[in-house]
């Protein structure tokens, strides 16, 4: 498979039988028109965390209301452990559980009552519930807090005890849509140790959507690029770097970028994998070393305010595949 | 904080569900119910004005009118008029809270067939209602007014105030499904909650309205909703021959009663299918 593309994307094969989520030709047309999913298409296989990564309006949330039932595709399936969502819907939320972006909580119960009341309406039983309650609450640390209402917890505190609510019942899928929006850095980076702890237990499927790069590749063993309704681009972290090579060149030059890039183009200086973002150009050097290409667009004549080499990471990716549509568009 | 070492060690069957609605309902509405009775206020607030009426104003409006002390009894079942829908509407005002601030969406998520949502909120507001009107009834009666009740005129008072709350819950839900904000849904509370009282025979007879309103009240779920529980508290037809304008009784309470149960099989429907439409995309 094509890791990095500009078409759209799909990674359906054969392994993709046992896939735990299973998404094909998804379309969403809301009633006022708008296409906010234009048909998409991936897999993911059991214990894999898979992060959807895209600016807002890509499609992501949209993307999980349907897998989670609460929006009903226009066109095209889903499934989540073999359970379809539109016609096996409660089924399908049995085997899964979500971490919402903003605190989805009884804030005037106690977090016991939370994850109890989770519980009861995923069928554990009494006996299980008392269980796991001890266990996550253990491993999320919150167990000091449990009795406290939500009322008086931290932000972090909250989301920690949504994540512990969503594990209460031992999903098979479990869904995190921007679990770290709004939060702190300590607190986000807090967060980001509990997710990479389940992602270590690989007991679980973990569905992420999230705008911020780094915790994409810190935490997702695949990641689809979403922009405009569709996936743009599919694979691990590696895979979508290794598309600009070992080592690109960023250049801010002074005056039109596109222009600029355009005429290194031309002169065979940057290839079809070189981008524009604002007033800097990056290059991928592919097999060319730092100091020819730096050579290249001296001799050319080109004006520039910074130069440097380095490798290359998923922001660069992300900036080509839409900053590159953006400003096609 | 801890990291996540620990395994989980107790891991639940991987199963689609099957659990009875009656089971399902049970759980969302004691979740309702705690979150209600954390907040005494939605308990108290509605009781106040019903109360005012029932005890204060009803003997003041006997003795500045000099009408016979039955007056007092007429208010005080009319003021239950007022308290089921004043009750059910402030209960839609948690479906809104839920959406806005709670954990609905953890509730869309969740394995259950949604309707039951609202069932489990119906359930509530039909055990506060009841709670008020016992209370209303109590203080009524510490207040020495008097009621006729024999035990088919309590079935029939039963029945009506069951089914007009069931009613009026369906569009409190509907009202609440519908509107963006609390403060719309607020603004919107009086003309469906008090305006109909005044015209359904409360505090007077809706033959003493004038001859358009009258024929418009005999429209009112709420009219035949009275109507039906001051036959049933106190043995008291009139308000029934107000609306049909016969002498059989039986059958003028089952006519009323079918208009008011029709009422809230529809209310119901509708507050579902919102509710559905809301819900989900």
């Amino acid at each position: 498979m094509t890791a990095v593309t500009t078409e759209p994307v799909t990674n359906h094969n054969d392994a993709t039988r046992e896939a735990v989520i299973d998404v094909r030709g998804l379309v969403k047309t809301y009633a006022d028109g708008v296409e906010a999913v234009k048909g998409i298409d991936f897999a993911v296989q059991p214990g894999e965390v898979f992060g959807l990564l895209g600016p807002n309006g890509a499609g992501k949330s949209t993307t999980i209301g349907m897998l989670t039932t609460t929006l009903v595709p226009t066109e095209g399936t889903a499934s989540l452990a073999g359970f379809d969502v539109t016609t096996d819907a409660v089924a399908a939320r049995s085997v899964s559980s979500v971490v919402f972006q903003d605190p989805v909580v009884d804030r005037s119960f106690t977090g016991r009552r939370n994850l109890e009341l989770h519980a009861r309406l995923w069928s554990v039983t009494p006996e299980q519930t008392k269980i796991r309650i001890e266990e996550t609450a253990d491993a999320f640390g919150i167990a000091d807090i449990l009795d406290r209402a939500v009322a008086s917890y931290s932000g972090g505190q909250r989301r920690r005890l949504e994540i512990a609510r969503a594990l209460i019942s031992d999903p098979q899928v479990l869904f995190l849509d921007e679990p770290t929006v709004g939060l702190d850095p300590r607190i986000r980076h807090e967060l980001l140790d509990v997710i990479s702890g389940l992602r270590a237990r690989g007991q679980v499927t973990i569905l992420l959507t999230t705008h911020y790069l780094d915790e994409a590749e810190r935490l997702c063993d695949r990641i689809a690029v979403m922009h405009s309704g569709r996936i743009v681009a599919l694979g691990t972290p590696t895979e979508l770097r290794s598309e600009l090579g070992d080592e690109i060149l960023e250049l801010r030059v002074d005056g039109n970028a596109e222009a600029t890039l355009d005429v290194l183009q031309a002169r065979g200086v940057a290839d079809d994998g070189a981008f524009a973002v604002g007033s800097t150009l990056v290059i991928p050097l592919r097999s060319r070393s730092a100091a020819e290409a730096i050579a290249a667009v001296h001799e050319i004549g080109i004006g520039t305010l910074a130069v440097g080499a380095r490798q290359p990471m998923l922001d660069d990716v992300y900036l080509r595949l839409t900053g590159d549509r953006l400003g096609g568009n | 904080m801890s990291a996540l070492t620990s395994e989980l060690t107790v891991p639940i069957p991987r199963r689609p569900l099957r659990r009875s609605s009656v089971s399902v309902a049970a759980i969302l509405a004691g979740r309702r119910f705690a979150l209600t009775a954390r907040t005494p206020r939605e308990l108290l607030v509605p009781l106040l004005t019903p109360v005012l009426f029932a005890l204060v104003i009803a003997p003041a409006l006997k003795k500045a009118l000099h009408t016979s002390a039955s007056y007092e009894s007429y208010v005080a079942v009319g003021t239950i008029g007022l308290l089921i829908p004043l009750n059910t509407m402030f209960s839609g005002i948690s479906v809104l809270v839920d959406r806005e601030s709670g954990a609905r969406r953890e509730l869309l998520a969740a394995p259950i067939f949604r309707p039951l949502l609202v069932v489990g909120n119906l359930l509530v507001a039909m055990a506060t209602t009841a709670l008020q009107v016992g209370v209303l009834l109590g203080f009524a009666v510490l207040r020495r007014i008097h009621f006729h009740v024999g035990g088919s005129g309590l079935l029939w008072f039963l029945a009506a105030a069951l089914l007009f709350t069931v009613a009026m819950y369906g569009i409190a839900e509907t009202l609440a499904a519908r509107v963006p904000r609390s403060e719309e849904y607020i603004a919107r509370l009086p003309a469906i909650a008090i305006v109909p009282w005044f015209l359904a025979g409360s505090l007077f007879p809706i033959t003493s309205l004038p001859l358009v309103l009258a024929w418009f009240a005999r429209f009112l779920p709420l009219t035949h909703a009275l109507a039906l529980m001051r036959w049933g508290l106190l043995h008291d037809s009139s308000g029934l021959q107000n609306i049909w304008r016969t002498t059989n009784t039986t059958a003028m309470a089952s006519m009323s009663l079918a208009v008011v149960a029709v009422f809230a099989v529809l209310m119901t429907t509708v507050s579902i299918r919102v509710f559905a439409r809301s819900a989900v995309q």
